[in-house]
């Protein structure tokens, strides 16, 4: 049964790999790296990490690729496939990248991970791929690395915001002054329209009457 | 269950293969049935709340309105736009369904039971991950929704996906938070365990601010009133699904109702103690699942009763509130919680 899995997740898992490169849309090309990481969520449970599986399927399946799918039906135009027009220089570097890689992923499989393919593999310890082993594991042994990666994901996350930000909302004190009869009726905990489009601005914004 | 041997005997929820086969259709079976009580529930429920009798034509009370419902939805014609994609028109609702219907196996109906001398849970799996499983599950029914509005073709349904993408990522992460102080307190992520830790007080009572963030995150995710924005009759016709009818559009409502009970038993469990009952009362083990089933169907009157009270919001509104309000709650929730397990260790 377990290597019925194996060879169907496998498959999927590579069909969704070659699929992201293969295709020229880009919405099913995004798609196709969604069935991707949901193979490979599916070989990390026939390795018993439960845990890990259902992160990749949450955050990544869940969350980041969300945002793909959104950014690229919004703007992605399916209709204008992906160009293969690029320059040469481009090319080689690129043949030059996937070398580098290959070389250095061939380097780690065999050193590795083909001393396991004629032996039964690593036993099974219980309790491995739990959530309490694997948090017990980021909290000491890991401690540096996962706290430098949450760091990271903070400053992406201040960046953002920092972009987003940018966006112009309402400008003119005539646009400013019409909204002050809403702000006194609406609740505290709402928020308004013009929030939703950046108008968040028009509080640093000088009030009119100065203005005037 | 000590008799098993091979590989997976040491992972705890193995049980002979025939036995979950068995599980898995019986609980498949009692989860379909209780949709159409829940839709003529709805649709009397609803009626009452707005001062009208409700269906009352179809069978003794219309008590067989939802059989009468689903023979027109069956019989409908299956028809596409013009403009759709095909295969993926077609895939997007069983996306729906598989993932709602999956969510459910994780859901404890009741505690282990003795059945003919072999050891049954009263539950699909107990994984180790606990509601991570129903997130995850979560997660890809996001793909039922946004496929489907992307390949109706039509603006209505784009808008509509483009409005579950939002609203999902933004209450998925407040739902998990509100969880986070249960798992702390009880120490584990198995949903069995979590309801054995509440065998002195149910975490409605500690966890009362993260029950309510729960609930509140709970009727986003499942696009139920007032934030039923993904569907919004007034502004989008009806949402992703505007383009769908027959049995797709049956599908779909299947997996929102599915939904709305996943979230009524996550909840049930996480919050209300599961099958225990309170005043020491403890029923022979055949009753667990009536029980469960009973507690679940408060929160789904709560659901109704929400739908016919509260007004939909505003997109704005409900994106502010839900990262401005319901987010550092749960984040504050979880920190007190935390904050509280250390200093009483």
């Amino acid at each position: 049964m377990a290597e019925v899995l194996f060879f169907i997740t496998a498959i999927g898992a590579i069909t969704g790999a070659v699929g992201v490169i293969a295709v020229r849309n880009p919405f099913y090309s995004v798609l196709a790296l969604v069935c991707h990481l949901i193979s490979l969520a599916m070989l990390f449970l026939l390795l018993r990490s439960e845990f890990v599986a259902a992160a990749q399927v949450i955050v990544y399946a869940g969350a980041v690729m969300v945002l793909y799918v959104f950014v690229v039906s919004y703007v992605g135009g399916s209709d204008e496939p992906i160009s293969a027009n690029t320059g040469r220089g481009f090319k080689l570097a690129s043949v030059a990248f996937a070398l580098a890689l290959f070389v250095e992923l061939s380097i780690a499989i065999l050193g590795t991970g083909l001393q396991a393919v004629s032996s039964q593999g690593a036993p099974y310890v219980a309790g491995f791929g739990s959530p309490a082993e694997i948090g017990k594991l980021l909290l000491t042994d890991y401690l540096l690395p996962f706290e430098v990666a949450s760091f990271l994901l903070l400053i992406a996350a201040v960046g953002a915001v920092t972009l987003a930000r940018r966006r112009g909302g309402l400008e003119t004190p005539e646009e400013l002054s019409r909204l002050s009869v809403l702000d006194i009726t609406r609740p505290k905990i709402t928020g308004t329209m013009a929030e939703g489009v950046g108008g968040a601005r028009r509080l640093e914004a000088p009030a009119p009457e100065e203005v005037v | 269950m000590n008799t098993l041997s091979g590989p997976l005997a040491e992972v705890s929820y193995y049980e002979p293969w025939w036995i979950q086969i068995i599980k898995a259709i019986v609980i498949f079976a009692v989860i379909l049935q209780v949709q159409p009580i829940i839709i003529v529930g709805e649709r009397k429920g609803l009626g009452r709340f707005q001062g009208r009798y409700g269906p009352n034509r179809v069978g003794p009370f219309g008590l067989a309105t939802p059989l009468a419902d689903i023979i027109k939805l069956a019989t409908k014609e299956q028809f596409r736009p013009d403009s759709s994609i095909g295969w993926m028109f077609a895939l997007a609702p069983v996306i729906s369904c598989v993932t709602a219907i999956g969510a459910i196996a994780i859901i404890p109906f009741g505690d282990t039971q003795d059945i003919f001398g072999t050891p049954v849970g009263l539950y699909g799996i107990d994984v180790s991950i606990g509601p991570l499983f129903v997130f995850a599950m979560g997660a890809v029914a996001f793909y039922g929704i946004m496929l489907g509005g992307f390949s109706s073709g039509s603006k209505y349904s784009f808008l509509g996906s483009m409005r579950a993408a939002a609203q999902l990522i933004s209450y998925e992460v407040s739902q998990g938070l509100a969880l986070v102080g249960v798992v702390m307190t009880a120490q584990t992520l198995s949903l069995t365990e979590i309801v054995h830790a509440q065998q002195g007080m149910w975490y409605i009572v500690p966890q009362f601010a993260g029950f309510l963030i729960f609930l509140t995150a709970s009727f986003a995710e499942t696009n139920r009133a007032p934030f039923d924005l993904v569907e919004a009759d007034a502004e989008l016709v009806g949402g992703y699904f505007t383009e769908y009818g027959g049995t797709r559009f049956t599908a779909y409502l299947f997996a929102e109702y599915i939904n709305m009970c996943v979230v009524s038993l996550i909840c049930v469990t996480v919050f209300l103690g599961g099958w225990l009952l309170p005043f020491g009362i403890h029923p022979p083990g055949w009753v667990d699942p009536f029980i469960v089933l009973g507690k679940a169907g408060l929160f789904i009157f709560f659901f109704i009763w929400v739908r016919a009270t509260l007004p939909r919001l505003r997109y704005d509104q409900l994106m502010s509130f839900g990262w401005k309000i319901l987010l550092p709650l749960a984040t504050l929730n979880t920190l007190v919680t935390a904050i509280i397990i250390v200093a009483t260790d």
